[in-house]
């Protein structure tokens, strides 16, 4: 064993070229370290925001060809602000209920990431659970939730649990394949980096598969958090008792012809869901910007 | 500083690595490796050389232990072992002083020590100031230093490369083969070292072995004279010229045999 500290310093012209052709390289790097200004990324916003005016512009468009009697089924814009969402009233009742929809969808979505993330690695470690678990998975994916809607009420009533498991079966799939799909892709020479100094299959696992599979699953997140949502709404279309959220307040107004006030409530379950989009996003790229290919380079 | 070159001390100690009439045949019935016989000791370098595909790799895996073989007697002391693969294989989401930290975290050294460990030999292969930078922003040529710095902060008794150098730029590689060099006349470690280029061979070795194709054999054996440090204008001396001419000839004579 040598001691490290009392090598004697060989520096040989080659070093001296070493630090030469490095701090170069380092010149050369710096010159992408600043990033966007701020307004240049607001006018970077400019296609979906065009795009958006076209949408308005075709809804306007055909709001006017419709029988004037038909018109309530697309309300003018004045009659969404005062009527629907820009109404105090009706914002409070959309606020309400959005609670109880959040609050299913992330129950929902909760038990699909532990539960999910659990199965995937079970997957991954043992092959034959692989093979044993992967057709039920694309079975319960394929599953038309309403096929089963019925079945679920009659095992666990008109509570919250129902609409829970609606979510939960929806946003599921997603999150073990992302996950297994990442573990499997780890390049075999890190694996073998931890193999040669005899490292076992957890130590592995932890240091190098999930970190690795990371931005794989979040893909997975990234969906499920979507799914979840709609897998409340739709589970609250279905059981319409109990506590109602968004999905009750969308077929309730419909069915008394409270158009703005249903547009409301559908502005509401699309925002929150793109909000829970964003959210995993955003958490995603700060883990993976510094160092994921997709991650953005200045 | 240590000797590597002085033929008293790497024929005085025991050898690090030994391989011994190892075999090695995959379960698919492919013989890998045939009837292979070699030594090397501290402060020697050992380079093999063969056509593609004849089982230079298999070779490594073999002496590492990520592959087994099916006869003869390896024997080295792998919690001692250095190894660079082709590729740098560092873990993308680790900053470079992370990275390097790695294999001491591994052996369970203490924060203080591994981060100590680590800055020096970051400052050691050059990269001092690029401790925190993840392994995305740095080119091909920093990466495997990074990935040299990572085995050598373990002090290797043993070190093995898969072609380290394999995908860089020849200046690039030349100037990692110089470093390369100047590293192993430090650490003084047991150096076994796999390529497909001549010169790259004979610049950083003690002694070349020439592998035949499949099933590899060690057909021929060079010693290279020159003493350590080598420096890179070596590589247009004469002798220099003369040595790779001959190792050349022999792979050319074992390739030969292939395509039959």
């Amino acid at each position: 064993m040598t001691d490290t500290h009392q090598r004697p310093q060989v520096e040989t012209a080659a070093e001296h070229d070493a630090v030469g052709a490095v701090a170069m390289e380092m010149a050369t790097m710096r010159q992408h370290t600043t990033g966007p200004r701020f307004i240049d990324k607001v006018l970077a916003m400019w296609p979906p925001v065009a795009l958006g005016a076209i949408f308005v512009g075709l809804y306007l468009w055909e709001r006017q060809r419709l029988d004037p009697f038909k018109r309530f089924l697309l309300p003018s814009l004045s009659e969404h602000w005062n009527k629907g969402i820009g109404n105090p009233t009706v914002l409070g009742e959309v606020w309400d209920r959005l609670l109880i929809t959040g609050q299913i969808a992330l129950l929902g979505l909760a038990a699909s990431i532990v539960l999910g993330m659990l199965l995937g690695i079970v997957m991954f470690r043992f092959r034959l659970a692989e093979r044993a678990f992967y057709p039920f998975l694309v079975t319960l994916q394929s599953i038309p939730i309403l096929a089963i809607a019925p079945l679920l009420q009659s095992i666990l009533g008109f509570g919250l649990a129902p609409k829970v498991i609606v979510a939960f079966i929806i946003s599921f799939f997603p999150i073990p394949t992302t996950l297994l799909l990442g573990l499997k892709s780890v390049p075999q020479g890190m694996i073998d980096i931890f193999k040669l100094r005899g490292a076992g299959e957890w130590t592995i696992l932890r240091k190098v598969g999930i970190p690795s599979a990371m931005p794989s699953l979040f893909a997975g997140f990234r969906i499920s958090a979507g799914l979840s949502v709609i897998g409340a709404i739709v589970g609250e279309l279905f059981f319409r008792t109990g506590a109602g959220g968004l999905g009750q307040m969308l077929i309730n107004r419909k069915i008394e012809l409270q158009y703005p006030q249903m547009y409301a409530a559908l502005f509401a379950s699309a925002g929150f869901a793109v909000a829970v989009y964003l959210v995993f996003n955003w958490v995603g790229g700060r883990l993976f910007n510094s160092w994921h290919e997709s991650g953005e380079q200045g | 500083m240590r000797d590597p070159g002085s033929s008293a001390e790497s024929e005085a100690g025991a050898p690090s690595l030994s391989f011994n009439s190892v075999g090695m045949i995959f379960p698919d019935g492919t013989e890998a490796l045939r009837d292979v016989s070699f030594d090397v000791r501290r402060g020697e370098f050992v380079t093999v050389v063969g056509p593609s595909g004849c089982g230079k790799s298999t070779l490594l895996k073999v002496a590492s232990g990520l592959l087994d073989h099916t006869s003869g007697d390896v024997d080295v002391d792998r919690k001692s072992l250095g190894y660079t693969f082709q590729d740098a294989t560092l873990l993308p989401w680790r900053s470079v002083m992370r990275n390097v930290e790695l294999l001491l975290e591994l052996e369970g050294v203490s924060k203080d020590k591994r981060r100590a460990v680590a800055q020096e030999h970051i400052d050691l292969v050059g990269l001092s100031g690029f401790e925190d930078h993840y392994p995305k922003r740095l080119s091909g040529g920093m990466k495997m230093r990074v990935s040299l710095a990572r085995s050598l902060a373990t002090q290797p008794e043993v070190f093995m490369f898969d072609e380290p150098f394999g995908a860089l730029d020849e200046i690039t590689r030349e100037r990692l083969n110089d470093e390369l060099l100047s590293l192993f006349v430090k650490e003084g470690f047991a150096g076994l070292f796999i390529t497909h280029s001549i010169y790259e061979a004979v610049f950083l070795s003690t002694r070349v072995l020439v592998m035949s194709a499949r099933p590899g054999q060690i057909v021929a054996e060079y010693d290279v004279p020159f003493d350590y440090p080598r420096e890179p204008s070596l590589r247009f001396e004469p002798e220099f010229a003369l040595l790779a001419g001959q190792v050349s000839e022999s792979l050319r004579a074992s390739s030969a045999g292939a395509s039959r």
